[in-house]
């Protein structure tokens, strides 16, 4: 009765906020950090789905893939990256990644797909960079058992090296400008998101990744 | 820092050969813990608890040291010697001394103490020569001097001394509270492997699966785990080493002088690549002694058929390490090419490396 009654006293917002049952979605969420958590559907990365980060060679594709891991590691989640020779454990640290969670696996000699496969269990995130184009099958198979465990799969994908299937998530780097003064300062990547199912506000956008100070920001 | 009790047990800081010592040592450690759940046991014969919280909650500190007297005695039957001051080192000089220092009394106190209390003879000893015969005195010595005569410890010692730490280097037995722990029939689980991870949890537990699953597909060292640690560049602060192997003790937390600030290369390439870096000419760029680029470079060239422009670059920035043993000059330049790329080289030995990659 009291629920209906139009004179109901109203509750201050940022009540309402914390009494509001928490979304069941959410657990099924792994959290991005801005800029991006505005930019994509849900603020956050749904588990058991499929990004594709897509650049030309070393404009930035890796730093893109790199960001997205930041919240979730912050949190305690375990990520792993697979198939990236060299990583820029600095760049890393400067983003906010948490490296006590970080798993890598530089070079799977060929196996890339198993190793994936493999750490798919153990960790919440997971970047992968295939050496060429990945076979149909092997993504397909690939893709199931990330459905399966709940996983988040992040592929890095290069013109050389394209993701075969459709992706949940999207994003994919059209230009990359860097600001200069005295040395490398800043620079702007101009990303378009895209992706299927809920409307992803698809369009592009510009991020500043790194900074100055080494992170990811909203231009 | 935080206002301490001290409890100095004489008869406990020798071991008896019977084993006694630690088990009268364990039933103290339990019985104080009821008292304060933050009670530590330092070392044999040692113990302190902050005294802020357990003051509050028995009405005084002088009634928790009534308390703590009592369960001592009654337990073992030695009579303690209890102190109260600010920091390890102080809190136990005064237990010694059987001293309970006013709040604010503890700067004055340490810089009274003789300088044999600082635990290192050749340090008093050349201090008392030089009429320096306190703490204080030796706290108020110029940092560079202390430095020129002495070595790294006596930097931290007096450190102590100015009140910038609290505790001496030796002053707690780090493998007691692992005997304690074997004594109480507790096994201990941490696998040396394992601490690499801090504390545990489940995810920590799948992801180690998940790292032993692909370490007996791809071999023993396929999984890497990183670290940063003290470095002026990207390539120096990165450790990347074999999941597994023993936690390394050196860890980034320091400032470090000279660091090349962010951002820094996302790939950064543990083996440099040898490249040229060419000016307008078609002459190769070197870097002089003095640290100037003999020509703006334009060209980059990875072999005889990849090169690429040159639009920019910065630096160099050189780097002179280490004169005494390796002598290793390098410098750093950042370069960005025409396709958008921006990488970081080095030069060393008159030659140039790709050392990372703004990817």
């Amino acid at each position: 009765m009291f629920a209906f009654s139009s004179n109901r006293p109203t509750l201050p917002e940022d009540l309402v906020a914390i009494l509001r049952p928490v979304a069941l979605a959410k657990s099924r969420m792994l959290p991005l950090g801005e800029p991006w958590g505005s930019l994509v559907p849900n603020g956050g990365l749904r588990r058991g789905s499929t990004v594709v980060v897509q650049a030309q060679p070393g404009l930035g594709g890796l730093s893109l893939a790199l960001s997205l891991l930041t919240e979730s590691s912050a949190r305690g989640h375990w990520s792993a990256v697979v198939g990236v020779d060299d990583p820029g454990v600095v760049a890393m640290a400067d983003l906010g990644v948490d490296l006590r969670r970080v798993l890598f696996v530089p070079r799977p000699r060929g196996a890339w797909a198993e190793s994936a496969a493999d750490l798919l269990d153990g960790v919440d995130l997971l970047i992968v960079r295939p050496p060429s184009r990945a076979s149909h099958g092997a993504a397909r198979r690939l893709i199931d058992r990330v459905r399966e465990r709940g996983t988040v799969l992040i592929v890095l994908a290069e013109p050389a090296s394209l993701w075969p299937l459709p992706a949940d998530l999207s994003f994919d780097i059209t230009n990359a400008q860097w600001a200069t003064s005295s040395r490398l300062d800043a620079r702007y990547l101009t990303v378009r998101i895209g992706g299927r199912g809920e409307a992803v506000r698809a369009g592009e956008h510009v991020v500043v990744l790194p900074n100055r100070r080494g992170r990811c920001e909203a231009n | 820092m935080e206002r301490l009790l001290a409890i100095w047990i004489e008869a406990l800081c020798e071991e008896a050969p019977d084993g006694s010592t630690l088990r009268d040592h364990l039933a103290l450690l339990d019985a104080l813990s009821v008292l304060c759940p933050f009670t530590e046991s330092v070392r044999l014969g040692l113990f302190v608890l902050p005294i802020r919280g357990p003051s509050r909650f028995f009405g005084g500190e002088a009634a928790v040291m009534e308390n703590v007297r009592a369960t001592i005695v009654e337990l073992t039957g030695h009579e303690p010697s209890l102190g109260i001051a600010d920091g390890l080192f102080c809190a136990e000089m005064c237990a010694r001394r059987a001293l309970v220092l006013e709040p604010g009394a503890t700067e004055s106190f340490r810089r009274s103490l003789p300088l044999s209390a600082l635990g290192r003879k050749d340090v008093a000893t050349t201090c008392q020569r030089l009429g320096l015969h306190t703490v204080g005195s030796f706290a108020d010595l110029d940092i560079a001097r202390v430095g020129e005569r002495f070595n790294k410890q006596a930097l931290v010692l007096q450190r102590i001394a100015r009140g910038e730490l609290f505790e001496l280097d030796g002053q707690r037995d780090l493998k007691l509270a692992t005997r304690l722990r074997q004594l109480r029939g507790e096994e201990d689980t941490r696998d040396e492997q394992l601490g690499f991870f801090g504390q545990r949890g489940a995810g920590d537990d799948r992801a180690e699966a998940a790292a032993h699953r692909v370490r007996r597909r791809l071999g023993v060292d396929a999984v890497v785990v990183a670290s940063l640690r003290g470095g002026r560049v990207p390539e120096d602060r990165a450790a990347l080493v074999p999941w597994g192997s023993p936690k390394s003790v050196i860890r980034d937390v320091a400032p470090w002088p000279g660091q090349m600030r962010a951002p820094s290369p996302a790939t950064s390439l543990t083996r440099p690549v040898a490249v040229q870096l060419r000016d307008g000419n078609d002459h190769p760029v070197v870097m002089g002694v003095r640290g100037f680029l003999s020509e703006a470079p334009t060209t980059l060239l990875f072999s005889h058929q990849l090169r690429r422009e040159v639009i920019w670059y910065a630096g160099p920035w050189p780097l002179v390490e280490r004169w005494w043993s390796l002598n290793r000059r390098r410098a750093h330049v950042q370069v960005l090419l025409v396709s958008g790329e921006a990488l970081l080289l080095t030069a060393e030995s008159s030659r140039w490396w790709l050392a990372g990659i703004y990817d």
